[in-house]
């Protein structure tokens, strides 16, 4: 493995390049939403390849499969099943205009089902047992993206989030096939609609462009020929259907090849394209490590993805434990995505879940709320986080989560219409109540640590110190807290 | 920082003169001084900032615009008969010629008209339409419709050409996302959804602006893309800085900025007139962007298409009152779009669907007021929609080149015909 390519050999630590706090807290941002002080030291303990194998020990299974079988809670929802599985059960053998009838009546209190499920997942990443796992089911989400909003099911939003946690570290080739049998997806991308008569091709393209090949590795004649295979691939509300009537039975020409192809088919020849393992691998190399992935390495990373059989747990393993993820390309480089700086915060303070609607309105406002992707192509990350507006919604929304003012967040309706600010009526400062103890240098010194975890400024954390400077207490600290969180530095990890 | 923070004070309170004297500027201050310097219609490249210079306002009419609700080809039979259901009777709409009337909502905007102060270009588009609503909407503000992930705009190209490393002001955009449009490889426009929560809210504000200083050894253009720590952190604290630097000045001037123009309570009048404190204010701003959205009339469009004409019409009416009061008339431009058109047939829920060619609004004293181009025919048709017959991209070149004073060829890629839109100088 070692010769695949000098970055993807395995980091070893040395006397001058030793594994210490700032690469531990790094593994634990990167594979996680951020650690507390006992969980870097752990981390630290167990060294770079333990660690690894620590994080990404967690089941290839959805969460309500877990022994406590976790699932979004609806109690608080009128006329509501209590969860999705009571839900499910109550549609199994129905006839299809029972089951028209049931979802009808779901989907009125729909929007607020969506939320309870973007609730859930929030308080999974940050206190769940497999941060690494919700990490990548981020990932999963960000990549095949699908969007709740056009009244898309609650139902199938949390069956297609549970699917990402089966394969967030699974086999890829079953998790493409199963993907193209999602009935969210097929409802996102129109595969419903794609029929013998008329073929729909939006699955068929984003297939190629977005999931698996990248662009410019097919032609429009691919996408024709792979829409046509696709047909008849469709969902009842529930469960994927496949309706023999509606599939195109004829010779569709693809990738060189011809036959009688469906859509397994098509993504058998897309899995032997030698662009799909380069494209995921370097995804999600990408999204651990850094962006600018050198096109070698990404060569490299994957042939060794294709190579193991497309198995991503090996590959999440060959990067976690590369030279290059702890490069000083990749340390403290990522501008945190609003997910990772609310959901890091909310870990790294230890505070207990802030209210959902306040804690998606800054989510949004930022701009990343789960499950409601702006378009096809997912969140674009990297700069693209930032502006003059979103900077203070950020700062804003720290100082908040440290117990301080509440942030004038705009609530939107359904529509993403503005409906007034959500101010302190609807939110509270969280009871954030830190420890104090310590000299004023050490206090603002272990702040900083616990915060932000690479070495700051000698004249920042002086201003951090002269603060505590008239005294250490529960209020001073907060206030350090709350401008720690209002530093640039807080923003990358 | 702090030093630059009370230069630029004392830069905005009093003048030049001062600047002579202060070596630790930022560069978009000496740019600043520059442009002002140098007088618009001295060159043909002005400078993209200053505080003097001509005002361009983009108007988004997001979610596909009915422009054929918005100005309406009423003497034409067909639009009765694709339009049963959600036509306007020819008596209630505000006749321009025998052929052709605005919405019966756009009084204001009619007014503006017959004073010569409006300017329409009909069946505007580009080939090979697209009816995604995000794909089309980054082809109108990439203004690059064949790059597939487009990463700058045609105003952030802008300012990219004339004026790097100028005062990030010199685009202002009301909403909490920086358009595409706006966004350049050198420059980073502000952002803001509403002057009173464009702010700092933590208690110990001396402390906060001590933290978010930084030395950039006087640069303000953005650090390049290339992701390093540094860079990241410069990028940051650039845009730290920005956001510092403006939020009070932002806030003072739209609380100091009152109006009796009558503007609508709604958010898009609310944008407008932050604009027009903006405005008034002296900001050396160049291009403000503000949104209306709502217009993905599939179902039931009269009621709600009448109520989108009504917020617009209101909105700009007021706005252009405000500034005539101001007396910044001349210096000031505004201009709609939206990412399509909508379908010539209507459906069978009584709205419209995703559509191509429509038309653009364009409001000022400095424009020719008139009809541009000829409307498309609506038996002609693309699929069902409505053929263009002006590129959008003719537009943006003539508001860089005539309105602007700059040359299009490298924003746009290419010179496109200019339209007589702009009044001669």
């Amino acid at each position: 493995m070692a010769s695949i390519h000098p970055l993807l050999s395995p980091y070893v630590p040395s006397e001058s390049d030793p594994f210490d706090e700032v690469k531990a807290a790094h593994l634990m941002n990167r594979a996680g939403f951020g650690g507390t002080p006992e969980e870097i030291e752990h981390v630290r303990k167990l060294g770079p390849l333990k660690a690894v194998e620590w994080l990404m020990d967690f089941p290839d299974a959805p969460a309500e499969e877990e022994e406590d079988g976790d699932s979004p809670n609806l109690h608080s929802i009128a006329g509501s099943p209590s969860n999705f599985r009571e839900y499910a059960r109550q549609l199994v053998g129905k006839s299809l205009d029972e089951k028209k009838q049931l979802i009808q009546q779901f989907m009125q209190a729909n929007r607020q089902a969506v939320q309870a499920t973007i609730d859930w997942w929030l308080e999974r990443m940050a206190f769940g047992k497999y941060p690494m796992q919700e990490k990548l089911t981020f990932f999963w989400h960000g990549h095949f993206t699908t969007s709740a909003k056009d009244e898309r099911s609650a139902l199938l939003m949390w069956r297609q989030n549970e699917l990402w946690r089966r394969y967030a570290a699974g086999n890829f080739e079953p998790f493409v096939r199963a993907v193209s049998r999602d009935p969210a997806m097929l409802d996102y991308l129109n595969n419903n609609e794609n029929r013998k008569a008329h073929p729909n091709e939006n699955y068929a393209r984003e297939l190629m462009e977005l999931f698996t090949l990248g662009i410019g590795n097919y032609t429009e004649y691919d996408i024709k020929q792979a829409a046509r295979a696709f047909t008849g691939w469709g969902h009842d509300g529930v469960d994927f259907v496949y309706r023999a009537d509606q599939h195109d039975e004829g010779i569709k020409d693809f990738f060189g090849r011809s036959g009688n192809f469906d859509g397994d088919d098509i993504i058998t020849l897309i899995l032997q394209h030698p662009a799909c393992p380069r494209f995921i691998a370097g995804e999600l190399f990408k999204y651990l490590a850094y962006d600018d992935i050198d096109p070698g390495l990404a060569t490299a990373l994957g042939q060794f993805f294709y190579a193991n059989h497309y198995e991503i747990r090996s590959l999440l393993r060959t990067i976690l434990t590369s030279r290059a993820f702890y490069s000083p390309q990749a340390v403290g480089v990522q501008i945190k995505s609003p997910v990772q700086l609310v959901v890091g915060t909310i870990r790294m303070l230890g505070l207990r879940m802030p209210p959902g609607q306040a804690l998606e309105a800054a989510l949004n406002q930022m701009g990343q709320l789960p499950m409601m992707p702006p378009n096809v192509r997912g969140w674009p990350g990297g700069r693209m986080w930032i502006n003059t507006s979103t900077l203070f919604i950020r700062y804003n929304t720290g100082v908040w989560l440290a117990g301080g003012e509440v942030p004038a967040l705009a609530r939107v309706d359904r529509k993403g219409n503005d409906r007034g600010l959500l101010g302190p009526g609807l939110a509270r400062p969280t009871d954030f109540d830190p420890d104090a103890a310590g000299s004023p240098g050490e206090v603002a010194e272990a702040w900083v640590k616990r915060l932000i975890q690479r070495p700051v400024d000698a004249d920042k954390k002086r201003v951090l110190a002269d603060v505590l400077a008239d005294g250490v207490n529960p209020d001073s600290v907060r206030k350090i807290v709350q401008l720690i969180v209002s530093m640039p530095e807080y923003q990358l990890c | 920082m702090e030093k630059n923070v009370s230069t630029r004070r004392i830069f905005l309170q009093k003048g030049l003169t001062l600047l002579a004297v202060a070596p630790t500027i930022p560069t978009f201050l000496d740019q600043t001084v520059m442009a002002l310097n140098d007088p618009y219609d001295t060159k043909l490249t002005q400078q993209a900032t200053g505080k003097d210079g001509k005002i361009l306002v983009v108007v988004q009419l997001s979610g596909g615009n009915d422009g054929m609700s918005m100005v309406i080809p009423y003497g034409d039979d067909v639009y009765y008969q694709a339009r049963a259901r959600i036509s306007h009777p020819a008596k209630d709409i505000l006749k321009i010629n025998g052929y052709l009337g605005l919405h019966p909502n756009l009084t204001g905007l009619k007014n503006l008209y017959d004073n010569g102060d409006l300017a329409i270009v009909q069946g505007v588009g580009y080939p090979n339409p697209n009816r995604s609503h995000f794909r089309s909407m980054d082809i109108w503000q990439s203004a690059e419709p064949e790059r597939q992930q487009p990463s700058t705009g045609w105003i952030g190209r802008y300012f990219d050409n004339t004026c790097p490393g100028c005062d990030p002001k010199v685009g202002v955009a009301i909403g909490d996302a920086l358009p595409l449009a706006m966004q350049g490889e050198k420059v980073l426009p502000l952002s803001f959804e509403r002057p009173d929560s464009y702010r700092y809210n933590g208690r110990d504000k001396a402390d906060y602006v001590k933290l978010n200083q930084a030395d950039l050894q006087g640069s303000a253009i953005l650090p390049p893309k290339t992701v390093t720590a540094r860079n990241q952190l410069d990028f940051l604290h650039r845009t730290a800085m920005d956001a510092q630097l403006s939020s009070e000045e932002i806030l003072r001037l739209t609380r100091n900025h009152s109006s009796p123009a009558p503007y609508p309570a709604n958010e898009f009048g609310n944008g407008l007139k932050t604009i027009a404190a903006m405005i008034a204010g002296g900001l050396p701003t160049r291009v403000y962007y503000v949104a209306l959205g709502g217009f993905d009339t599939h179902v039931g469009q009269l009621g709600r298409h009448d109520a989108l004409m009504k917020q617009l019409s209101d909105g700009l009416s007021a706005f252009w009152q405000d500034l005539k009061q101001q007396k910044n008339q001349d210096r000031v431009l505004a201009m709609t779009f939206s990412e399509f058109g909508r379908r010539v047939q209507e459906n069978a829920s009584n709205g419209t669907d995703h559509g191509a060619a429509a038309p653009m609004l364009v409001m000022g004293s400095s424009i020719k007021q008139g009809i541009v181009s000829p409307h498309p025919s609506l038996t002609d048709l693309d699929q069902g929609d409505l053929k263009y017959v002006v590129d959008f991209r003719s537009v943006y070149a003539s508001m860089l080149q005539n309105w602007l004073n700059t040359p299009s060829k490298p924003i746009l890629g290419d010179q496109y015909p200019l339209l007589p839109l702009v009044k001669d100088a």
